[in-house]
């Protein structure tokens, strides 16, 4: 039975970015106080929707007072990326049964999917409970995180003012690192960089609509040219 | 508050279902030619567009705690030295930058 253990692995290797994201349930528990939930519903949210940046920006939708309708669209054109997220590992919930299927979906997250690649890409063994693992320990942190955040609402400083809030980016850029192949992922890269600026900068294009054009141009690019 | 519930419940409801569809979508792409080659490069190009947002998302100051990132990220190829390195550089820009 090696599904314990990957799992404690995946648990064990997610912490750094789990400390990042205990920084944002904090933060995001005084967001949540402010848009008028209670300890309860903060930590059923954080467990069931269990995506943080839907999840603040559905709540800063009820606090500009736009609506319980206007907050979902926002929080699920957000988390539209986690729909190439999980294709793009397919073979990790490939001949699995349906309840490890729709575990493994729920506990998939941008920081578990990525750790997992960049793993992989250094030759090292990480499937299926390595990826349950590090997401049941997000899972975990968040909910804490974010109930005791909206507790404590008034004691919580702003990830912004400690540099927290470029800690994922940090995280991401190691992670890309990590997942370089070599040249022929120059192209690819670059033009989901370009179409991002361009999407952002001349389109005016909201930030996770953004994210999505460049992710399938730079995946498209690559599926079209023939180079291996 | 029937409201908030709601809007907890749909939102819930619905990223499950856009994991799920992932998945289900995943798995009718051909293993290979075109269609898996670009699925192969999605994660990369993912990983990459998500820093490319939040970096432009900014001004000067993460422009420069970026390159100091990815300079470490080059050296290092370990996630906590990363993490630590741009969280010092962001917080350093700020501070003169005030």
């Amino acid at each position: 039975m090696t599904a314990p253990r990957d799992a404690w692995t995946g648990a064990r290797e997610i912490v750094p970015l789990a400390l990042g994201v205990a920084i944002y349930g904090l933060a995001f528990g005084l967001l949540a106080a402010q848009a008028g939930f209670g300890g309860l519903q903060v930590g059923v949210m954080g467990g069931i929707v269990f995506a943080g940046g839907s999840q603040i920006i559905a709540s800063q939708q009820l606090v500009a007072g736009a609506g319980a309708v206007a907050a979902v669209v926002a929080g699920l054109a957000l988390n539209l990326r986690l729909l190439l997220v999980t294709a793009s590992i397919r073979e990790v919930y490939a001949g699995r049964p349906w309840w490890q299927i729709a575990l493994g979906a729920h506990m998939t997250t941008d920081e578990n999917w990525a750790l997992m690649l960049a793993q992989r890409a250094k030759g090292r063994h990480a499937g299926y409970w390595y990826l349950v693992g590090g997401g049941l320990c997000l899972l975990l942190v968040w909910c804490l995180a974010t109930v005791t955040g909206v507790l404590f609402a008034r004691a919580i400083p702003e990830p912004k003012a400690l540099g927290m809030d470029f800690a994922f980016t940090a995280a991401f850029i190691a992670i890309a690192r990590s997942l370089w192949k070599g040249r022929r992922d120059k192209l690819p890269w670059l033009t989901a960089v370009a179409v991002v600026a361009a999407a952002i900068k001349l389109g005016g294009v909201a930030p996770s609509w953004a994210l999505i054009l460049g992710g399938v141009a730079g995946a498209g690019l690559a599926g079209v040219v023939h180079d291996d | 508050m029937t409201d908030t519930w709601l809007v907890i419940v749909a939102l819930a409801a619905g990223t499950f279902a856009i994991r799920l569809s992932g998945i289900l979508i995943g798995q009718q792409i051909p293993k290979d030619g075109a269609w898996a080659r670009g699925l192969r490069a999605l994660p990369g190009c993912l990983i990459v567009s998500l820093v490319a947002v939040s970096v432009l998302s900014g001004g000067v100051r993460e422009w420069g705690a970026g390159l100091v990132a990815v300079a470490v990220a080059i050296v290092s190829r370990n996630v906590p030295v990363t993490m630590a390195a741009g969280i010092a550089a962001i917080w350093l820009l700020r501070q003169v930058g005030n």
